[in-house]
């Protein structure tokens, strides 16, 4: 195996629900990658897709009627043409999940260790007693103190951060090579999330994994991310790294979002409009609608091709296309990262409209 | 006095308000009150001053006499107006969404339009058909396009060809031993069903719902002591308490229904008291309560309506296992005879069922696809009925 | 100046814990535990803490949405200013005290906003009329007057007047919440409780609520009480923050002055754990441990010192502060008797050969965070006696030795209020004796 070949590669990933109201294309020819011992953050609102993109990796999601077209090569081999059984043996193992509710993802009829444990045994071939020690290793692993005696307590005997860390345990008895955490921390306290994203860091390390980390909040990108992706409504906007994308984020979503943040001069007033209907998506860029620099050429057509605005910084904008003028999108000075810049929360974002 | 500034929210002077609004009789009730009203006099006028043999309508004319089980029936009927039809009506946009999420399931929809023919057969037939006669030289005809062997009916109606004998549309179903009409008689069978469908349906709901949500909301010893009541209704051998009655006061419809309903609410009242209890945990409920409602308002505005959608389900589910019931009863025998039922009707042919099969074959084939149709309504409706369900999984 | 429109004065809010047969109560959930704060008129104060801190009991109790154990809530709203207190020391606008007619119109000024879009509306009432029951309740029977209202109320929280006939689940999550505002404000109150407002909402859509809560507070002189568990939010609306822990309230004052010096170590902790959008700051500070402690036995004196990183070492003790955070976490555990010696070896040994001693001990030490030879000989002799205990497999006696040796004041004596500047107060011992807290002015 070439060691520059990413971990996972994603390539034209599209995945599309038969409703009762016609087609819905949640996730809309998506690409991205990540490599082993990197984090790459997928960003978006709620409906933007990000979540369905990363349930079809190992195709979790129930087909149908759902219908996964594109590649997603793990390791070199094609996930997606996979038999089942196969793709039994990495999903779980190989490529672990962790979800955003521990509460729902849990079994209420079982001790927490019966859960690991079963975990364990369902890819592993051990004794019942070699996948006691290994559980309890791992709910000591996560930092869940006095392991052994916790074991064959119930899940309602665990605090909300105590579950996630639980859910990463069980994520973690495959020794997976990617994990793909979907909003780890949504539903926890702000100190209890600051606990999980450590400890997160310091498993990556310890396990040497790639990370694909499903997030809508751009303060905890931040802190994790090596490469960012932006959705939105089932189109990748912009990518690059996360340095890059706070510094000059180029697509005016990415702006919008970061504008959100009253750490980068949100006065408030969020994105005006709501995500497109996915069953009918416009015509053009999908963000166009809500984009304030939007002009004839961003509702026609497809979505624009991805332009390298920077090394290894993408944005898929028709202002940074052929005849586009980026100077019109282009933001200077915007955020805290900026060597140059202050951290001022007045500054606008290019000029308003003229 | 409502002046254009006066319909701002920060320009109400309350103390000008009246709390006599807090009162109001919504239009459902006044009309229940209006329509129930006449309804009443009039079962109180039938029962206490006309003899048992005279008609209800005499004094006007007519001769359709109404017994007590027929004024709790159009009682029923009366409330599935006021507080089921009308809703629907005044709000056409969830009785639209409803009818989206219903139509999904196309096997429920032809339920539906089943038991609409089954429910119009049932009120509208009697009325316009007479009462099927003994007529015994005409027994055993066969249904319509259908044959028999000529010697199998004293005389056949159809014609005769090749020694057997063809039924005709004068009795597309057939007839009974006795000459009666088969199809006359399903159709009166639907009233049968209809009333033991509308008047347990009331009375276990009834006593459902106002035992469930008391009990949840007394709490304490109180919601104890109502529980362990309902544990003693479930676990009460009914089948045992109506032989005895039976022996007792005689076996009429109306004391099945009545025994047979007075023990089955316990389940329904279980349910809405567990429902009653989930939902006063809701957010809404507590914003209702701050909104200075007070506990019956509460109760009545938002706990009542949420709970009781989820169990027109669980009723729907019950229906088909009082129809059954009533056919077992009568098929073994216990049942009134004198009451047209399906049940009584099967009972009435498997004697001859080697010969004459379509007196049995027919009640028991509607009797069939009604318990069907009831079965696949209440699924259906689990589904249309519970819109927070749909918001969550989109 | 303005006026103080709502005085809380040692709210407590207890649940009691009733066991067997015969419900005998066997103790008391303390989930509020006296907290007293005011809001001037048109202000904004934000609740912070934890989840389980006692913020959203603390709200349900000020509303009156449940009653509270004891304390005084005296709402000067619905121009009820300038009354005074009776005098038999009870207050006319004490809204434990109200009767019924007072409450509804207590009803009339203060309302609340929840947390969760998809549960605080019924799912069977159209918005418009969910808005209008509370008209219908406070007796405007006038169906065509309530409507005009609610029209132009969803008008101003920015929807149309054609929703009024929607059903809630036709609405997305931040619409929502647009329409519980409208909920909270049709009876025109003075007061608005807002518990958790944003936390389930998009970042994006967070920013859109929060303008709007904004805009009406200016627009129409409310006063808000925000509950949130998210110190970025509380930065964005509030004037005055107050920080719960565990039922009391350990520090509160001016939003900036909160973010830019806090007092109180929970405060900074809590500040250091929000997620930074810069990539190029680094995951760290100071990382808070553990869960909240049990309401029903909340710690002895300063109830954040069993997660305190400024725990305060005795006197006449001046170690590594990390060192002296291990060691009282080792003293508790061990107290407990949650420290497995035999897990420790197995973690060891399942690197390589069989673990000596003196390899658990480190191993022990390591876990806890204390270095290899603490500063203070007689505290690193009574260390390693009670370690070799606990290997012996003595633990009781081992948890004995550290407790008699290692105490902190802040478990023995509850802090008082101190006061840092005007308006901010918080409650720790390592401020004792800078500045006595005055005695709560006369809140009339």
């Amino acid at each position: 195996m070439a060691d520059d070949q990413p971990l996972l590669e994603v390539e034209n990933l599209t995945t599309k629900f038969s409703t009762d109201n016609g087609t819905l294309t949640a996730v809309d020819g998506v690409d991205f990658s990540v490599n082993t011992g990197e984090t790459v953050c997928i960003v978006g609102e709620s409906g933007s897709g990000k979540t369905v993109a990363t349930e079809s990796i190992t195709k979790i999601i129930n087909t149908p009627p759902g219908e996964i077209e594109g590649t997603v090569r793990y390791k070199g081999r094609d996930l997606l043409s996979l038999p089942e059984s196969e793709l039994r043996q990495i999903r779980g193992n190989e490529i672990a999940h962790i979800f955003q509710n521990p509460q729902e993802a849990m079994n209420h009829c079982y001790t927490v260790g019966w859960q690991i444990t079963e975990a364990l045994q369902i890819h592993q071939d051990v004794s019942d007693d070699e996948a006691r020690a290994k559980a309890v290793d791992l709910m000591d692993r996560v930092g869940i103190a006095n392991a052994s005696s916790r074991f064959d307590d119930y899940p309602h005997e665990f605090s909300g951060g105590q579950k996630q860390r639980v859910m990463i345990a069980m994520a973690l008895v495959g020794d997976p090579d990617l994990l793909i955490a979907d909003e780890p921390t949504t539903a926890l306290d702000v100190t209890v999330q600051a606990q999980i994203l450590r400890l997160l860091d310091d498993l990556q390390e310890e396990f040497e994994m790639g990370v694909l980390f499903v997030t809508h909040d751009l303060g905890v990108v931040a802190e994790i991310a090596d490469r960012i992706v932006v959705m939105y409504a089932g189109k990748v906007m912009e990518r690059g790294d996360v340095l890059d994308i706070f510094d000059h984020p180029g697509h005016p979503y990415t702006q919008q979002l970061l504008e959100c943040l009253p750490e980068f001069g949100g006065t408030g007033g969020g994105i005006p409009g709501t995500l497109p209907d996915p069953h009918d998506p416009p015509d053009g860029c999908r963000f166009a609608p809500r984009c304030e620099y939007a002009e004839e050429a961003c509702r026609t057509g497809e979505q624009p091709e991805e332009i390298e605005v920077a090394p290894g910084q993408e944005v898929s904008c028709v202002h940074y296309g052929p005849g586009g003028n980026p100077s019109i999108v282009r933001s200077e000075g915007l955020g805290p990262g900026d060597d140059t810049g202050t951290v001022d929360g007045d500054s606008e974002v290019g000029p308003a409209d003229d | 006095m409502a002046t254009e500034e006066s319909e701002r929210f920060d320009k109400v002077d309350w103390n000008d308000l009246s709390r006599s609004g807090r009162f109001d009789l919504s239009i459902n009730s006044i009309g229940m009150l209006l329509t129930a009203l006449p309804l009443t006099l009039l079962g109180v006028y039938s029962t206490a001053f006309t003899g048992p043999r005279t008609a209800t309508f005499e004094f006007i004319g007519l001769e359709q006499n109404l017994e007590s089980l027929d004024f709790f029936f159009i009682f029923t009927l009366l409330l599935a107006f006021w507080y089921l039809a009308l809703p629907l009506y005044q709000n056409p946009r969830m009785t639209r969404y409803y009818w989206k999420e219903f139509k999904r399931n196309r096997p429920a929809v032809v339920s539906l339009g089943w038991l609409g023919i089954v429910f119009v057969g049932g009120l509208v037939g009697p009325l316009i058909m007479d009462p099927p006669q003994q007529q015994l030289l005409i027994g055993y005809q066969p249904p319509v396009f259908t044959s028999v062997v000529d010697t199998t009916p004293a005389t056949c109606v159809g014609d005769v060809v090749n020694g057997r004998c063809f039924g005709t549309w004068q009795h597309p179903l057939g007839t009974t031993q006795g000459g009666k009409d088969v199809f006359t008689m399903i159709v009166y069978g639907m009233t049968i069903s209809m009333q033991i469908a509308f008047i347990t349906t009331t009375i276990v709901a009834t006593i459902g719902i106002s035992f469930g949500t008391l009990s949840a909301y007394a709490g304490g010893w109180i919601d104890e002591i109502m529980m362990r009541f309902v544990d003693i209704i479930l676990s009460f051998p009914t089948f045992l308490m109506f032989l005895l009655i039976l022996y007792i006061y005689g076996a009429g419809l109306g004391m099945f229904i009545v025994v047979f309903s007075l023990f089955a609410w316990g389940g329904t009242a279980r349910y809405i008291r567990s429902k009653s209890l989930s939902i006063s945990e809701e957010e809404f409920i507590k914003a209702s309560r701050i909104s200075g409602a007070s506990t019956y308002q509460v109760i009545r505005g938002h706990v009542v309506p949420n709970a009781a959608s989820s169990i027109i389900t669980q009723l729907t589910l019950l229906i088909p296992g009082f129809l059954l019931a009533e056919a077992q009863l009568a098929f073994l025998g216990i049942g009134d005879s004198a009451v047209p039922s399906w049940g009584q009707l099967i009972s009435a042919g498997r004697s001859d069922l080697s010969f004459a099969p379509w007196i049995v074959l027919a009640p028991g084939i509607v009797l069939f696809f009604t318990i069907l149709a009831f079965n696949f309504l209440g699924d259906a409706l689990l589904d249309a009925l519970n819109p927070e369900a749909e918001a969550e999984s989109e | 100046m303005t006026d103080t429109l709502l005085s809380v004065r040692d709210l407590k809010k207890h649940y009691p814990i009733r066991k067997g047969l015969f419900n005998r109560k066997v103790g008391a959930a303390r989930a509020v535990d006296g907290i007293s704060f005011d809001i001037e008129e048109g202000e904004t104060l934000g609740l912070v803490g934890e989840s389980g801190c006692g913020k959203s009991t603390a709200a349900s109790s000020v509303i009156h949405l449940e009653e509270p154990t004891a304390g005084e809530v005296i709402f000067n709203g619905n121009g009820r200013q300038g009354a005074t207190r009776d005098p038999d020391g009870t207050h006319p606008n004490d809204v434990t005290e109200f009767d019924d007619d007072e409450m509804m119109e207590f009803r009339r000024g203060a309302q609340m906003i929840f947390q969760d879009p998809s549960s605080s509306f019924d799912p069977r009432v159209s918005v418009g009329n969910a808005v209008g029951e509370l008209l219908k309740v406070h007796g405007m029977s006038d169906r065509h007057r309530r409507r005009a209202i609610v029209e132009d109320l969803l008008e101003r929280v920015g929807l149309s007047a054609n929703d009024f006939d929607r059903y809630p689940h036709e609405f997305s999550g931040g619409q929502k919440q647009r329409i519980a505002l409208a909920r909270a404000l049709v009876l025109n109150p003075d007061l608005i409780i807002a518990d958790e407002p944003v936390s389930a909402l998009d970042v994006s859509i967070q920013a859109e609520i929060l303008s709007l809560i904004n805009d009406l507070q200016e627009e129409f002189g409310l006063s808000l009480l925000f509950i949130s568990h998210d110190m970025s939010v509380i930065r964005q609306v509030c004037d005055r923050v107050a920080v719960m822990y565990l039922g009391e309230i350990v520090e509160i004052g001016p939003v900036e002055e909160i973010f830019t010096d806090p007092q109180h170590p929970y405060t900074e902790a809590l500040l250091s754990s929000i997620p930074t959008p810069d990539p190029r700051a680094s995951v760290g500070g100071i990382e808070l441990k553990g869960t909240v402690p049990s309401p029903t036995n909340p710690p002895s004196g300063c109830r954040f010192h069993t997660r305190c990183h400024k725990v305060i070492q005795p006197e006449g003790l001046d170690i590594d502060q990390d060192d002296w955070r291990g060691l009282l976490n080792f003293r508790d555990k061990v107290g407990i008797d949650e420290v497995d010696v035999e897990q420790v070896r197995e973690n060891i040994a399942g690197s390589g050969t069989e673990p000596t001693d003196s390899e658990v001990r480190a191993e022990i030490r390591r876990e806890f965070d204390i270095s290899e030879t603490v500063d203070d000989p007689e505290l690193e002799r009574t260390l390693s006696e009670a370690l070799d205990l606990l290997i012996e497999g003595d633990s009781e006696r081992a948890g004995s030795v550290l407790s008699d040796a290692i105490t902190t004041p802040c478990a023995e004596r509850e802090p008082e209020q101190t006061v840092h500047a005007p308006g901010h107060e918080s409650a720790c011992l390592r401020h004792e004796g800078q500045a006595a807290a005055e005695p709560n002015p006369a809140d009339d």
